[in-house]
């Protein structure tokens, strides 16, 4: 992998020429703000616009995401210019008018001295309870879990990931890692004694033959062990007393 | 004409002299338009007729040859439209009544019949010559030149006229060179954003690999728009040259060409030309001998305006949603399958044979020396002549509006002409001298697009047509990225408030705000430009956004909750009409004395203003 250097804000850093500018600057203590990007999801970032950065290369300037921006040989990036504030403010300042229940979004707001959205706060049939579109949850049930069980459904102002046709989802798996993903923590999931609910289904947890948690769902287990050929008794203890 | 495999150069100028060989005793060919427009005139009736009487007239043996549906021939609100081969001859509004006569008289005597031709609004005289048309005087058709002119079904026909030699031009041609060639001619893109397709091409070539793609964009998204499907429809063997041209130039072997589903006409006229070609060994392996193999496959596109943005085409073509996806390593070094790939629009791929066969300096004798070419145009909206318009780069909005589109109808004033699709801008009249290329359009705030003009009057509202296409954009919005998603709908909260009379201090300046936002931070150029019919509007119209603010006034009087319907006493003479036809019945007063309408009733539907004989009834 080659190595080059590059600057941002004013220090010259080290990168893997094609890496992406938010994972150096992180390693860095430099921080850009950003929800939808998870590096461990290949497909994921891009959508939140939230790490806009400004991009100097070859004496041209353009405001681009941290999370997908490739550093090549020459780059200059600069976090914290007046535009890149500007731009960010009104992003935070839309987001803040779509979930303004929204914990993270509330304190990205005070963190950019936003009181009060100027827009109509969405309530009622657009309330969209802490969700922000971002589509996470979908690349992480795709790409991570391998089940494809959540969609985006509806485009535009209206798109909101869920199961298709908002029913039940066959192939769910119950295992939650939509709900683990999601940076605003939208996605409720309900675990109750041996009992798990998530997307409007419920599903049966396995205990642990040692400490008796209930700790995974059995319709997990089985994913697994269809899968990958494990052998369905390693799942009879918990990680804790493995 | 008999088709067996050509597999040299030579052989194909061998093909081309038999098929002139055996036009040459022909009468003239008749072309009937077939652009949807004239079918949805009657065009086939008509078409039927001359098969028809050529049939009735003993002259069986021409019938098939001599008649054939074409692509749209442009004059499409005088249609339907017959031209004839090779001769200055246009016919309007011809009906199945008239072929006989023009049988008689232009196909077999060459003779003109003035009262099928067009007749000048102000001198009343009658032309049939296309030259003497101001329609199609100031025009320069180069793309469109065969379109109208050949059926675009038949491959010999398209060859007759020179069609492929540029092809087998190009593959004299080191692919370095031809490459040079695009480049120095200065060609851009044709599809919206005007990169330099010479460029393009190069970036692709440079990056090693096993394999490329070129790629046709025939999505045309924007609504109204006809100029690619026109291309498609009329003349689609000049799009597959281009293709295998720059396919060769810059090493791909296989193309792609993305329409749209709703073109079925454009799709399966380019299925027959790829077959075509295909048959004749045009495409596929060792073309004309040059040891190069090439194909290409066509992709119906979902429909989305958003599907012909080039990140979400070839997802869509890859078999994804066609969703953009945020990537800033370009598709000429990872595109299609992260392959590298050339994405051009139909009409840059019809310009690339033009400028092998004209050369460099022949192909930049028109346009501006930033813009060489021509630009194909659909010219709508409230202009006396609409339809599809082939202009050089650099003529200036008023000749298009005014000489080509007869200026505006009803003896109406002009007020500013939209250009660039959903998200262009609108351009007022201060500026109507400004010349058409790609830098000058984005100067004023609007965009080239990939060709829409629509012209509007004095009844229009400015504000109301922001409203108009931000709407659109809302519903195009892929919905991804937050500036776009959640930018636009407020940007229409705000325009509509303003519409209906909500309007406060400081919208204008939120509007604003929210521009800068979307045109900074959203992922695709759908949503950085969609600023622009808000901006410009704001931009050159600003007093009508502070009349309907302030003043709660529309001064087009468009926007109903903004507006009041009042009959002037010194005009209205009591006829009654109106009252009859209010569907409110809310117009009252005795026969013959002046009537008044109760504004408290009025659902300002205007039928009282359409149907007063004494033009009494006043908008406010
Ligand atoms: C929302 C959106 C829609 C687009 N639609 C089209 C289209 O319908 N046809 C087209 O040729 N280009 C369209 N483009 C431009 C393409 O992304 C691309 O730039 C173009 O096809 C490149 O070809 P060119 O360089 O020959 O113009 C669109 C772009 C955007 C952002
Ligand atoms: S700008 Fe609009 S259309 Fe483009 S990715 Fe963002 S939401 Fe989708
Ligand atoms: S984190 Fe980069 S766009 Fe969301």
């Amino acid at each position: 992998m080659e190595k080059i250097k590059f600057v941002i804000d004013g220090k010259e850093v080290e990168a893997i020429r094609d890496q992406c500018v938010l994972d150096v600057a992180r390693q860095n203590g430099i921080y850009i703000p950003g929800l939808c990007y998870n590096p461990e999801v290949k497909f994921s970032g891009g959508s939140c616009r939230l790490c806009l950065v400004e991009a100097h290369q070859a004496g041209r300037m353009s405001l681009v995401t941290a999370c997908n921006y490739p550093i090549r040989e020459g780059l200059e990036i600069k976090t914290d210019t007046s535009l890149v504030k500007r731009i960010r403010k009104g992003i935070i300042e839309l987001l803040l008018a779509r979930v303004p229940d929204s914990d993270v979004i509330k304190e990205l707001a005070a963190e950019a001295g936003i009181d009060e959205p100027r827009f109509v706060k969405d309530e009622g049939e657009n309330y969209h309870s802490k969700c922000i579109a971002c589509g996470l949850c979908i690349q992480v049930c795709e790409e991570v879990v391998g089940v494809s069980a959540i969609a985006m459904l509806n485009r535009g102002p209206d798109k909101t990931p869920g199961t298709p046709y908002k029913k039940p989802s066959e192939v769910c798996i119950g295992c939650g890692a939509c709900a683990y993903a999601c940076p605003t923590d939208a996605i409720p999931m309900e675990d109750n004694g041996d009992t798990r609910k998530i997307w409007g289904r419920e599903f049966k947890m396995h205990l642990c033959s040692v400490c008796g948690k209930p700790y995974i769902p059995e319709a997990q287990i089985d994913w697994i062990v269809k899968t990958t050929g494990k052998d369905r008794v390693f799942f009879d203890k918990c990680p804790d007393c493995r | 004409m008999e088709h067996t495999k050509i597999s040299t150069i030579e052989g194909l100028n061998k093909y081309r002299e038999k098929i002139l060989e055996s036009k040459k005793n022909e009468l003239p060919t008749v072309f009937v338009c077939g652009g949807t427009p004239c079918l949805a005139k009657g065009s086939r009736q008509v078409f039927e007729a001359f098969k028809k009487e050529f049939g009735a007239q003993g002259l069986t043996g021409s019938v098939e040859l001599g008649i054939k549906t074409t692509g749209c021939q442009g004059f499409c609100n005088k249609g339907p439209l017959v031209a004839f081969a090779d001769k200055d001859i246009v016919y309007m509004g011809v009906k199945p009544e008239h072929v006989p006569e023009i049988i008689e008289k232009t196909v077999k005597k060459g003779e003109v019949i003035e009262s099928l031709g067009y007749r000048d609004p102000q001198t009343k005289k009658w032309a049939t010559e296309y030259s003497r048309i101001p329609f199609y005087g100031h025009q320069k058709k180069l793309v469109l030149k065969d379109v109208g002119q050949l059926d675009p079904a038949k491959i010999d026909d398209y060859i007759s006229r020179g069609g492929y030699s540029a092809l087998a031009k190009a593959f004299s041609m080191n692919p370095d060179t031809i490459i040079d060639n695009i480049e120095q001619s200065g060609l851009r893109g044709r599809g919206g954003g005007g990169f330099p397709t010479g460029r393009k091409w190069r970036s692709c070539k440079a990056i090693k690999t096993d394999v490329r793609y070129v790629i046709c964009n025939g999505d045309e998204g924007d609504p109204g728009a006809f100029m690619d499907r026109s291309i498609m429809e009329g003349n689609p063997h000049a799009i597959i040259e281009g293709m295998i041209i720059g396919a060769y130039a810059v090493g791909s072997n296989q193309g792609y060409a993305y329409i749209r589903d709703e073109y079925p006409l454009a799709i399966e006229n380019m299925k027959t030309a790829i077959e075509d070609a295909r048959g004749l060994g045009l495409l596929g392996k060792n073309i004309l001998g040059s040891n190069f193999d090439f194909d290409i496959k066509i992709s119906r596109g979902g429909g989305a305006f958003v599907c012909g943005e080039s990140s979400a085409l070839m997802r869509s073509i890859g078999g994804n949603v066609g969703e953009p996806r945020a990537k800033y390593i370009r598709s000429v070094e990872k595109g299609l399958y992260d392959k590298p790939t050339v994405l051009n629009n139909v009409e840059t791929w019809a310009n690339v044979p033009l400028i092998i066969t004209g050369g460099v300096q022949g192909y930049r004798k028109v346009g501006t020396k930033g813009s060489p070419g021509t630009k194909v145009f659909s010219l709508a909206g409230k202009v006396v002549n609409t339809g599809l318009v082939e202009v050089p780069m650099g003529i200036t909005l008023r000749e298009l509006v005014f000489d080509i589109g007869g200026g505006i109808p009803k003896g109406k004033k002009f007020k500013a002409v939209q250009t660039g699709g959903p998200s262009g801008g609108c351009i007022p009249e201060s500026l109507l001298d400004l010349q058409i290329d790609f830098d000058s359009l984005s100067d004023a705030g609007s965009m080239m697009g990939s060709g829409g003009i629509i012209v509007m009057d004095e009844d229009t509202c400015m504000v109301d047509v922001a409203k108009y296409f931000i709407t659109f954009l809302v519903g195009e919005s892929c919905g991804k990225c937050t500036p776009c998603r959640e930018g636009l709908r407020r940007m229409l909260d705000i325009l509509t408030g303003i519409t209906e009379g909500r309007g406060k201090q400081g919208d204008i300046e939120l509007l604003e705000e929210l521009c800068d936002v979307l045109k900074w931070g959203a992922l695709c150029a759908l949503g950085t430009s969609a600023a622009n019919p808000v901006l410009s509007t704001i931009r050159y119209f600003r007093d009508e956004y502070e009349a309907h603010i302030k003043e709660k006034r529309c001064p087009a009087g468009v926007c109903k909750e903004l507006i009041t319907y009042r009959i002037d006493e010194d005009k209205c003479t009591g006829c009654t009409v109106c009252a009859k036809k209010c569907p409110q019945k809310c117009i009252s007063g005795e026969k013959k004395k002046p009537h008044t309408i109760d504004a408290s009733k009025c659902i300002k539907c205007g039928v009282c203003k359409t149907v007063c004989p004494f033009d009494a009834v006043i908008v406010e």
